[in-house]
């Protein structure tokens, strides 16, 4: 198990290599480049000239790119060409952020998708199965900023309740406070992904029920009750757990519109700054970190394989 | 396995299990499906209960409608009685109550009724612990006794282990402890052994009789194989279009069928202990539940009710002819006797003796095919799986070479690997005078116009967008000889030469049913006028009645198209009946090889007679059977093989030198045969 965490660890290195390779001369292929960004739109010919010398982008690219990765070896993604700030600061303030953001909205798709989806499994066909499954499309069909608008309307406007504006509350300094802060977004987000995750566990249940496996059990006289808690949710969340692994992957980067709705200082929100203000350091940065927790959020689903399937050995 | 206590049935005693005016129908978006049509059942304690019938016959549902495991949109009506309480409307408590302690059921499929997720020895006692019969405290140490019970080597580790860990046949016996584990008066055995390699069936079927013996449990056994209810019931019952046609003794139903349906059920399977020409299909296909004839639901393939009003207006009752022998036919006297004697009642094929060519069409010598495992960061080899080891055999123009051996031997991959389908690790193929291993693209383009295949699955391996008639065409245009072949022409003639109606070109695969898929996956085969049909199973997946046809028009088309087939399968009757020439395969290499009657009436190799002996046989119903040789444990991994002769640590009469020495494939003195073995002979 430990060999394979590691030798999945080293897979990370070419991915990473090759990502960021491939961010680099992306970059480059751009139209604009760093130098317009820098010195904006009025520079004589010789402003542009400076400040190219100045940030080394007179050299050929590909010593530029080896650089920028010895750099960033050593744990320096560079300094933000708009605010002047180191990079992996930037990154640092706002990656937590994002991080507890997500975990909050994947829990809260969970606590809403799993009773869902059990109750429409378990009654296919029925008028609740039917409601269930209009609410699972409801909740993917709504745009997020618009059900976010609702819930600011509501919660902070009307009821006065919570914050409009979320800031980011660390949960391990005020579990209450990052609660009040985080829950807007978070339901945001959450009830959008308990359409995904109540209609895929439904599917992955109604395929389990009906699997030979169940037809013993009930041939043993066990209820229902058990048969489901022991034998078919385990069976179920084999194929659901890779589902949430790449919704919570995904809102690492991705979810941009709710961070705007809400203000919320998250890496989605950055990330998008750098890139309409060409912030190239950052821009480069940024998308290799989320990139970098993607594949470890993927790679920890694998793990959790190992506990759930006795069938897989990685080793 | 034998049948110790024939009449140890006590009739006169209540019934465990009464089904009386059983009516299953289920309700879907469709038309209902009236699946079970009143069938009246009664087992007894103390026997076993065979339940015969083709697919869509109804006997699963029946037996499931016994346990309570249909599912919830099926309608029951009429009454089952287990162990005198009604079932038919119980409550879910009431049904659970029985499950757990009166009725067993052991399944089909063992690679599917195990969850993959728990480990063996806590799914079998699960029941008994729900029930309140078992602290949960004890269960390992009940798992580990169950499992010994039913002879399964090391059951304290083995408890802990999980389903994938077992092979097939062991897990069939621990659901067969699960099933036994409360000492149930009933045991539904739903085909319990038709997923099962034949040599293990043997062992499972033993293993069945041997606990229903000790338990005195009543067993319902569901299956379509004869032989196996030959073997191992005491009564029939044999179901058709959702009903019970017959009822008797296994002696009574196998010696003087008193319905033309067991009847021609008997003649239309090829057994492996007579030697006939032709078989003795039944004409057209069983009826669907939702496409019931009028009157008698046989009637439209009867010989006896052929033109008689009274079968096409009314159906017959199951009534008693005498003593515990019912009969649902109009004419049950009239039935005749179910068997050929000798060259018999139906005429017999003249078959030219194959010609003995100076050069076989194939030849196959020494090929090896090696799929290497690989794994680890570098993705080196860690394993290699030997499927063909070393596989030698000749197929001579216009002959069969049946090709048998049980799952995991390499039969298939030997064909494909013929085909160019696999890649091949050494050794030469001859086909048509000219190496055709190792040909490129636009060579084997050329080998495959005269040598074609037929899949074993024939609902997976026609493309359902294309209509049947572009199918048939398809290789013709690939090679572009479409026109050259005489086009529409050519693929009319096509479909009459598998007894389809050309009309039926511009309809869909999904139309058709398992025969009459066969049929033109074998008309797509034919339509480039190939010299060599390789054939994978091609009539496993169809009913035994479906499957005659099949076989009759294989060798039909042989004759008249001078056709050399190599014939792959595992059933031993079926490859008896349409071979010439036999070759015996185990764990990747040919260990026995030699003209059809030699190697059926004397073989010489030890897996061989193993194999030919747990076949079981129909005749067993009516003259008992002789020793069997159970093979014990199973095919080892075709990735790590025994030392030596692969077969050692299976054989009866395995020496030191077996376990190191792996016998060549030669000559034995004193037999026709070819075979691989350090002390080839007859006997056990």
């Amino acid at each position: 198990m430990i060999g394979f965490i590691l030798r999945r660890l080293l897979h990370l290195v070419p991915v990473l290599l090759a990502a960021s390779a491939l961010i680099f001369f992306m970059m480059y292929g751009v139209p604009g480049g760093p130098i317009g960004a820098l010195v904006g739109e009025n520079a004589t010919p010789e402003q542009i000239a400076e400040v190219t010398r100045r940030f080394g982008l007179d050299r050929p690219v590909i010593i530029q790119y080896f650089d920028w990765l010895w750099r960033a070896l050593n744990g320096d993604l560079g300094v933000s060409l708009h605010s002047r700030v180191p990079v992996m600061q930037l990154i640092g303030e706002r990656l937590p952020a994002t991080l507890q953001l997500a975990a909050a909205a994947t829990v809260l798709g969970l606590l809403i998708g799993i009773p869902i989806a059990l109750a429409s499994a378990l009654h296919q066909g029925s008028w609740l199965d039917r409601i269930l499954s209009g609410w699972g499309a409801l909740a993917l069909g709504v745009p997020t900023f618009w059900v976010g608008i609702l819930l600011i309307l509501l919660f902070a406007v009307e009821l006065r309740l919570l914050p409009a504006a979320s800031a980011y509350v660390p949960f391990w300094q005020s579990p209450l406070g990052m609660l009040r802060a985080t829950i807007l977004p978070a339901a945001t987000l959450g009830l959008y992904v308990s359409g995904i995750f109540a209609r895929f566990l439904r599917g992955s249940l109604i395929a389990e029920l009906n699997a030979d496996y169940v037809r013993t059990a009930r041939s043993k006289g066990l209820s229902e009750g058990v048969i489901v808690a022991r034998h078919v949710m385990r069976n179920a969340l084999l194929p659901f757990i890779t589902i949430v692994g790449i919704m919570l992957a995904g809102f690492i980067g991705g979810s941009v519109v709710t961070e705007a709705v809400f203000t919320y200082p998250g890496m989605g929100r950055l990330v998008i700054q750098a890139i309409s203000s060409r912030d190239y350091p950052l821009i480069q940065g940024s998308i290799l970190v989320i990139l970098a927790i993607y594949i470890l959020i993927n790679l920890m689903v694998d793990v959790l394989y190992v506990y759930i399937d006795p069938r897989i050995d990685y080793d | 396995m034998h049948r110790s206590d024939r009449t140890g049935t006590d009739q006169t005693a209540a019934p465990v299990l009464s089904i009386r005016g059983l009516d299953v129908t289920f309700l879907g978006s469709g038309k209902p499906i009236h699946a079970v049509r009143g069938v009246d059942l009664d087992v007894f304690e103390n026997e076993v209960l065979g339940i015969v019938g083709e697919s869509g016959s109804g006997k699963s549902v029946t037996a499931l409608a016994a346990a309570g495991l249909l599912p919830r949109n099926a309608l029951i009506e009429g009454s089952i009685r287990l162990n005198g309480q009604e079932v038919v409307g119980a409550d879910d408590d009431t049904l659970r109550r029985l499950r757990g302690q009166d009725i067993g059921v052991v399944f089909q499929d063992p690679s599917t009724t195990l969850n993959p997720l728990l480990p063996v020895g806590r799914q079998i006692v699960e029941g008994e612990i729900a029930h309140g019969r078992l602290a949960s405290s004890a269960g390992q140490a009940r798992a580990v006794e169950l499992l010994r019970e039913v002879d399964i080597a090391d059951p304290d580790n083995r408890a802990l282990q999980y389903p994938f860990q077992f092979s097939g046949g062991m897990r069939q016996r621990a659901v067969i402890a699960m099933a036994m584990a409360g000492r149930p008066r009933v045991i539904i055995a739903d085909e319990p052994t038709t997923a099962l390699d034949v040599t293990v069936q043997a062992q499972v079927l033993a293993l069945l009789a041997e606990r229903q013996k000790q338990t005195g449990a009543a067993v319902v056994l569901i299956t379509h194989d004869l032989g196996v209810v030959a073997e191992v019931a005491h009564r029939v019952a044999v179901m058709y279009g959702g009903r019970i046609v017959e009822t008797g003794t296994v002696r009574e139903i196998f010696s003087q069928p008193r319905h033309p349906y067991t009847a021609a059920l008997l003649r239309s399977a090829p057994r492996i202990d007579v030697t006939g020409d032709r078989l003795d299909p039944i004409p057209g296909q069983p009826p669907t539940p939702t496409d019931m004839p009028t009157g008698c639901a046989f009637h439209p393939r009867c010989a006896i009710g052929e033109g008689r009003q009274k079968c096409r207006a009314e159906e017959p009752p199951l009534r008693i002819l005498d003593g515990t022998r019912r009969s649902a036919c109009h004419y049950a006297e009239e039935v005749p006797p179910p068997f050929r004697s000798g060259s018999g009642s139906v005429p017999a094929i003249v078959r030219p003796a194959p010609v003995s060519a100076p050069e076989p069409l194939l030849t196959v010598d020494d090929l090896r095919v090696h799929f290497p495992i690989r794994a680890g960061l570098l993705k080196r080899v860690v394993r290699t799986v030997r499927a063909a080891d070393g596989v030698s055999l000749r197929v001579a123009p216009g002959e069969t070479l049946g090709l048998v051996g049980e799952s995991g031997c390499g039969k298939t991959t030997t064909g494909r690997a013929i085909m160019g389908l696999v890649p091949t690790t050494s050794g030469s193929i001859r086909f048509d005078g000219q190496e055709i291993r190792g040909l490129d693209r636009t060579g084997m383009r050329g080998v495959r116009r005269r040598m074609q295949y037929v899949f074993q699955d024939p609902f997976s391996s026609l493309n359902p967008m294309l209509s049947v008639g572009e199918a048939i065409a398809e290789p013709l245009r690939i090679h572009g000889l479409y026109d050259e072949m005489g086009g529409a022409a050519w693929i009319a003639r096509l479909f009459e030469m598998v007894g389809l109606s050309p009309s039926v070109a511009h309809r869909y695969p999904r139309e058709f049913s398992g025969g009459q898929k066969q049929r033109i996956g074998i008309a797509r085969a034919l339509s480039l006028k190939p010299k060599l049909l390789i054939l994978d199973e091609p009539v496993a997946s169809l009913d035994v009645s479906i499957q005659a046809q099949v076989v009759n028009l294989l060798q039909d088309l042989q004759r008249d198209l001078k056709l050399a087939y190599l014939f792959i399968a595992h059933d031993l009757s079926v490859v008896k009946h349409i071979s010439d020439r036999v070759a015996v395969m185990y764990l990747g290499r040919v260990v026995e090889e030699g003209a059809k009657h030699d190697v059926y009436s004397a073989p010489v190799h030890p897996y061989t007679q193993a194999l030919l002996s747990a076949v079981p046989v129909v005749d067993a119903a009516t003259q008992g059977r002789t020793a069997r040789i159970v093979l014990e444990g199973e095919i080892p991994d075709p990735a790590k093989p025994p030392s030596g002769c692969h077969f050692h640590p299976r054989c009866f009469r395995a020496t030191d030198r077996c376990r190191t020495e792996a016998p060549a494939f030669a000559p034995v003195p004193g037999s026709p045969s070819l075979a691989a073995c350090h002390h080839p002979g007859a006997g056990a």
